[in-house]
């Protein structure tokens, strides 16, 4: 190897690099953009917040405590239902799935409500309130639950008893992680292996293609020139993609991860599995075309798979099987052991699995990756 | 069908070599692809500073020869030296100092030609300057230009002058004027007597007959694998053409009646009846081949005393094309036929 050929190849591939807007595109821009569209959607305020549309027929101090103890907590945003309308028609007209309903009699002096029937507190008069939902919606049962538990709680400091039973929250993670956070380690993956893997693939058979290889073969240049300055050239994308990832998303969403030396490890290791495997299925892709073909097959599944976008455990049994065969889930593993867990014995695991892929991949490649024009075209 | 063990050709090499003098010796070269022998025991020497034309048919070994001799294919027997180097062993010796263009020769799209050739520059750790090396291939004005926005004639001058970065002893050219127009062609023909004139040893292979016989000092013409004729330009016409050719065009052919009995016969009549062959020609013309300038002289005399009137005469030697034609129409033959006894396909 010599340092002089692998500084000046590389120069020309980042030159090469700069001046394809396409490639600058697909490589940095594409992964970020991913990040705002994914972040947007699937981001909420830490507390989740209902609407409540509530029909007040009482207009009592206690329907006014009610209702605040509705809204306490941030549980529910309350909406005033005009009282002269019919409550069940008025919600499948304005396609509410859950109306509260305040009787008129919630919160009237004892007697004027039920005359002679003697003392006892609102609350022992045993009003009803009634809630009107639509049972075709999914996101009903979780409104009532939660009217459940608050009406609930509201009962309880209505009689003054303070709780016999509480629930303290203790996590096994060392804080609350959102999606957000699960997610960006995903990209950051996924970003690395489609530019190592297509670099790797295309480049290589684009190069084969236009002569390039057949002219560099008759100069100074060596295989592991070539190979030293194609993994130096995929580090520094990976190191530009990765940081434009990470502070779009700490920018954007106010991200919480662990950025320590795991990261560095886990990225370069990835580039060697994903160069690796390019190498080894550039006979596959003689053309530039083919290529690209070749990449999809390989990254598609790849990404769907392992748990860039969602959890594995959300997938059926054979497909969780699959995925642990596939290299992208241990570095989905290890970054997300890294980043968000900060779980030491785990990034080990996963970073362990990903050095034996990276080894076989990268001594396979290069074993049979041709130099010049050994293969008959 | 497994190859024979004993395969024409590719048995032991001889250990006999002269390199003094020689650019560049070929002995015994065989390179085999599976069942497909594409180089079929090849023997040939280039001497310093000559231009050697290396011509043959599409897919004769042409460009498979001459990858194995700027060493980026392996041979399957048989020794190359280059510079008194053997290129097997001493590549990285070798590479330091020769110069390629490579057949469809091209570069990375986004760099300018001048970022190209500084990147050539770089990698071999040539001090050369870039700004001459442009000027000798006439690339000054497109210095800025990126390689992809290039016509297919700067293009090759771009890759030529990557060919010469490192100041090579011998320069290897694939076929360096395919797919250009005339005027293109002419342009890189100038630059290849321009590097001639400066003592660089130059292996241009080509199918372009006019190419070769324009420029080259020797010409070694390959088919099927083989090598079937060495020599200058003008020997090897001289050599393979066993003929020259007499062209005679009447002046106005007479009329049946006209004229008196002698001059009756026609000029094909008369040629015939000297036992020359002759074949009807365009243009009222007919084509005589004649073995020597003394049949010329006997048959325009017999013609003259019979009052043919002739509107034009023209002797030729057959060209070079004519004798690659020849020799190449010969060999293909030859060598189907040595290969089915082989039980080989081709």
């Amino acid at each position: 190897m010599t340092p002089r050929i692998v500084t000046a190849t590389l120069a020309v591939r980042l030159r090469s690099f700069y001046r394809e807007r396409s490639t600058v595109f697909f490589t940095l821009a594409f992964p970020v953009i991913l990040v705002l569209v994914f972040g947007m959607i699937f981001t909420r305020p830490e507390q989740l917040k209902f609407d409540l549309p509530v029909q007040d027929n009482s207009g009592s101090l206690l329907s006014a405590a009610l209702l605040s103890g509705l809204t306490q907590g941030d549980a529910f945003v309350i909406t005033q239902v005009p009282t002269d309308v019919d409550a069940a028609a008025y919600a499948r007209e304005n396609k509410l799935t859950l109306l509260l309903v305040i009787p008129k009699q919630l919160g009237l002096p004892p007697g004027a409500s039920a005359a002679g029937e003697g003392g006892g507190t609102p609350a022992a008069a045993g009003a009803e309130l009634t809630y009107i939902f639509d049972p075709s919606s999914t996101s009903v049962n979780t409104k009532i639950q939660l009217l459940n538990v608050v009406i609930g709680r509201i009962n309880q400091q209505l009689a003054g008893v303070p709780p016999v039973i509480t629930l303290a929250p203790v996590s096994i993670l060392p804080k609350r992680y959102r999606f957000i956070e699960f997610f960006v380690p995903g990209i950051i993956a996924m970003a690395i292996m489609t530019s190592s893997l297509s670099n790797a693939l295309n480049m290589n058979a684009e190069l084969r293609q236009k002569g390039i290889m057949r002219k560099l073969a008759t100069t100074p240049v060596t295989r592991t020139d070539w190979l030293v300055s194609s993994i130096l050239y995929q580090c520094i994308l990976g190191a530009l993609s990765t940081g434009m990832i990470l502070v779009v998303a700490y920018a954007a969403f106010g991200v919480r991860l662990r950025l320590d030396a795991w990261l560095v490890v886990i990225v370069a290791l990835e580039i060697v599995v994903f160069v690796g495997i390019g190498m080894l299925l550039t006979p596959l892709a003689k053309e530039a075309e083919s290529a690209s073909a070749v990449t999809n097959a390989v990254l598609f599944p790849m990404m769907f798979l392992s748990g860039t976008f969602f959890p594995v455990e959300m997938m059926p049994g054979f497909l969780q099987a699959f995925a642990r065969v596939l290299p992208l889930y241990y570095v989905n593993e290890a970054l997300r052991a890294a980043m968000i867990f900060a779980d030491t014995t785990s990034v080990l695991r996963s970073i362990g699995i990903t050095a034996a892929f990276a080894a076989v991949a990268f001594v396979a490649g290069t074993l049979q990756t041709r130099w010049g024009s050994e293969e008959k075209t | 069908m497994p190859l024979p063990r004993n395969w024409p050709g590719c048995s032991g090499v001889s250990a006999t070599m002269s390199s003094s003098g020689s650019a560049i010796v070929v002995e015994r070269l065989c390179k085999r692809y599976g069942t497909l022998l594409a180089v079929d025991d090849v023997s040939f020497a280039v001497a310093k500073g000559e231009l050697f034309a290396f011509l043959g048919p599409n897919g004769a070994g042409k460009t498979t020869t001459v990858e194995v001799i700027q060493t980026s294919r392996p041979a399957t027997s048989g020794r190359v030296m280059v510079l008194g180097m053997d290129v097997a062993r001493q590549k990285s010796e070798v590479v330091k100092r020769i110069g390629v263009l490579p057949q469809g020769f091209s570069s990375f799209d986004r760099l300018t030609v001048r970022e190209t050739l500084q990147y050539y520059a770089k990698i071999f750790s040539s001090r050369i300057d870039i700004n001459t090396l442009m000027d000798l291939t006439d690339l000054r004005g497109k210095a800025e230009v990126q390689f992809k926005t290039l016509s297919g004639g700067l293009k090759q001058r771009v890759g030529i002058a990557a060919a010469l970065v490192n100041d090579p002893e011998v320069v290897f050219l694939d076929e360096p004027t395919t797919g250009l127009d005339p005027h293109a062609r002419r342009e890189v023909w100038e630059a290849l007597k321009g590097l001639k004139s400066r003592g660089k040893t130059i292996f241009l292979t080509t199918h372009y007959m006019e190419e070769a016989e324009f420029l080259a000092d020797t010409v070694a013409i390959i088919a099927k694998g083989r090598i079937i004729a060495v020599g200058s330009p003008t020997g090897l016409t001289e050599r393979h053409a066993d003929h020259l050719r007499l062209t005679l065009k009447m002046r106005h052919p007479r009329a049946p009646g006209e004229g008196d009995r002698e001059s009756m016969r026609s000029a094909p009549e008369i040629v015939r009846s000297m036992g020359f062959r002759s074949a009807a020609a365009p243009d009222d013309a007919i084509c005589v081949p004649v073995d020597s300038a003394e049949d010329v002289r006997r048959i325009l005399a017999e013609l003259h005393a019979a009052g043919v009137e002739m509107r034009d005469i023209d002797v030729r030697k057959p060209n070079l094309e004519e004798v690659f034609l020849k020799l190449t129409g010969d060999t293909a033959v030859g060598t189907v036929n040595r290969a089915s006894a082989a039980g080989v396909a081709i």
